[in-house]
């Protein structure tokens, strides 16, 4: 094929990203500037036309795994609405309350419960921000230690499954959803356990406040209550993973349990916060999957001139072991993370990357973990950590300012990450607890 | 007078977005049951129903999106007057602007050759899913003109720049 073309790989590769990051700097939307950087080879390349663009968009579009990522926001944006996220805070302040720091441990908690309700960390960064910063500001908290750990624990919503990052990544590069989903549990637990002891550490040095224990009645009653929330996640993973229903259908399902549950047993949904909820997950899924197919057709062009080959043929000849490939995936991930959105991110330097991890021996569920860690680290790191802005703005603080907590905070889940890489059975473990072929 | 037909335009458009949302659960729903119950016939266009209102979706979304200025944005500029501001979204919407022209043009083409032809188990016919590419360039164009048209205003100072948004609003364009 790369004998036929007009343009060689270097040419082709030069001019898709030049202009990629080029209308970045002028500030065009990136699924805009994804697209417009395949345009001007498929109006240059012979054989292509616009056309093919249009073609890829729609492949990337027409695709049943991919539906599940409305279904998972619409499952979070009905139990937002509808009242489920006090009911979570009363079992969080109940279980950790009475540790060092007991909002902050709190706050770190709710965020592992989410986590396993929802597949999105910015969500979960808007929802916190607005119940915790003004709450540990009242207690006496510091102001950029509150952004900060409410930043960094939103990350876990990504990590944690259900994820939307890994259904993009198993839909994209064929990898098993159910597998991803519990290969994330174990690294997402590890990260939210090394959040809390960084909590308590803090805590102990600058004497943040603590409350009384709950009584054993009191943590009974407030788990009674959360019973049916926290059912969702065991019927979306244990759904997938049983194999009574595919990715999307489990999603579905989820869809419908929180619709009933929010109006028929906790009863507070209205007709009103339903079309809200439907509207909003309409809105963010029409924008973040309209990315998914313009760098589906980047990627599409990337392999069509066998770009990925040429990048990783220098890196192939470092002869890496699976260790420090491991380590060097992560190192890419997490600068490219700094700077795209995690979706395109998977799709552009995930498909690149694959052939690297292949080479290497690194099993495929290994890879997407290493690769949804470090891109979910990336969601509070500057200058594009969403989580963080939109903690910061929510506390009306500029990141700069919360740069350093965030830093400290940062340093002990690098260690897991490092862990991961290291040590595949961390995130293999669950996997494999199951007979090759069933997931 | 323009300006009330592209607000109304996008309130029906996203009357139309909140209503493919709520459809797409009915198709996926009706597949789970009938695979487990014997109430209804295991349907074989359920999938099918399901991706068509799925393109419906993004497009449409992707279609308001750019009105309501949610799509994700890298800022790497500093802060710069409001003026500065609207004369860099005038540059970025004539990028975007090229694009939607790129959909309107290979659009129509995408869609004139899929008119013959049929999907392969609910036979529908395949143009159903191919005119939101025309009609999302269409919409591109004519939300992006009403914006450049008010933020050239700003630029020559002949209006007030529109309130400030915060970053919240800005990047509610990502879902992760």
């Amino acid at each position: 094929m790369t004998g036929a073309t007009v343009l060689d790989p270097g040419t082709a590769s030069i001019i898709m990203f030049g202009v990629f990051f080029a209308l970045l700097v002028l500030r065009v939307p990136v699924a805009f500037a994804l697209g417009l950087a395949c345009v001007p080879i498929f109006v240059i390349e012979d054989r292509l036309t616009p056309q093919n663009l249009v073609q890829e968009t729609f492949n990337a579009y027409n695709s049943f795994i991919l539906l599940a990522v409305p279904f998972f926001l619409l499952t979070a944006n009905l139990m937002n609405v509808g009242g489920i996220t006090t009911r979570l805070v009363r079992l969080s302040r109940d279980l950790v309350g009475h540790f060092p720091g007991g909002l902050a441990q709190v706050n770190v908690v709710l965020s592992i419960f989410f986590a396993g309700i929802s597949g999105s960390s910015t969500a979960d960064a808007a929802s916190q921000s607005k119940i915790f910063i003004e709450a540990q500001r009242k207690e006496g908290y510091d102001d950029s230690f509150s952004v900060a750990i409410t930043a960094v624990s939103a990350v876990l919503a990504v990590i944690i499954p259900p994820s939307i990052l890994m259904i993009v990544w198993g839909g994209l590069l064929t990898v098993s959803i159910g597998g991803l989903f519990l290969a994330g549990i174990i690294p997402g637990l590890l990260i939210g356990f090394a959040q809390m002891a960084t909590v308590h550490v803090y805590a102990k040095l600058r004497n943040y406040p603590t409350y009384p224990r709950a009584t054993f009645f009191e943590t009974v009653k407030a788990i009674a209550v959360s019973v049916p929330a926290l059912m969702t996640p065991i019927i979306i993973i244990g759904g997938k993973i049983f194999g009574w229903f595919t990715a999307t259908e489990s999603a579905c399902i989820a869809v419908l349990y929180a619709a009933a549950l929010t109006m028929l047993v906790y009863r507070e949904m209205d007709l009103k916060g339903l079309h809200h909820a439907l509207l909003e997950t309409g809105r963010l899924t029409g924008v973040a999957l309209f990315c998914v197919g313009t760098a589906s057709a980047f990627g599409w062009l990337l392999a069509y001139y066998q770009i990925p080959k040429a990048l990783l043929e220098n890196v192939a000849a470092w002869g890496m072991g699976p260790i420090a490939a491991g380590f060097f995936i992560a190192g890419v991930f997490l600068v490219v993370g700094c700077f795209l959105d995690a979706i395109p991110a998977i799709v552009i330097v995930g498909t690149v990357l694959e052939p690297l991890a292949k080479s290497v021996g690194m099993d495929p569920i290994h890879f997407a973990i290493i690769g949804i860690v470090s891109l979910a680290f990336g969601l509070v790191t500057p200058p594009y950590g969403l989580c963080l802005m939109i903690s910061a703005h929510i506390a009306n603080m500029r990141v700069v300012d919360t740069l350093k907590d965030v830093m400290i905070m940062l340093i002990p889940m690098f260690l897991v990450l490092a862990l991961i890489i290291i040590f595949p059975q961390i995130p293999l473990f669950l996997p494999r607890l199951f007979p090759p072929g069933t997931l | 007078m323009l300006r009330a037909l592209t607000r109304w335009y996008s309130r029906a458009l996203t009357w139309l977005l909140t209503a493919s949302v709520a459809i797409l659960i009915f198709p996926v729903s009706l597949q789970i049951f009938s695979r487990y119950t014997a109430l209804i016939p295991s349907y074989i266009w359920t999938e099918e129903m399901a991706r068509f209102f799925f393109i419906w979706s993004i497009l449409l979304g992707a279609m308001v999106g750019i009105r309501e200025g949610t799509h994700f944005v890298v800022d790497l500029w500093p802060a710069l007057n409001s003026r500065a501001q609207a004369a860099i979204r005038v540059v970025a919407s004539l990028f975007v602007l090229v694009f939607a022209f790129v959909f309107l043009w290979w659009g129509i083409d995408f869609t004139r050759f899929a008119f013959n032809r049929i999907s392969e188990l609910a036979e529908l016919p395949l143009w159903y899913i191919h005119l939101p590419w025309p009609i999302a360039g269409v919409t591109w164009i004519l939300f992006l003109g009403e914006q450049m048209w008010d933020d050239l205003r700003v630029v020559a100072g002949k209006a007030r720049p529109p309130p400030l948004t915060g970053p919240e609003d800005e990047i509610r364009g990502s879902i992760t």
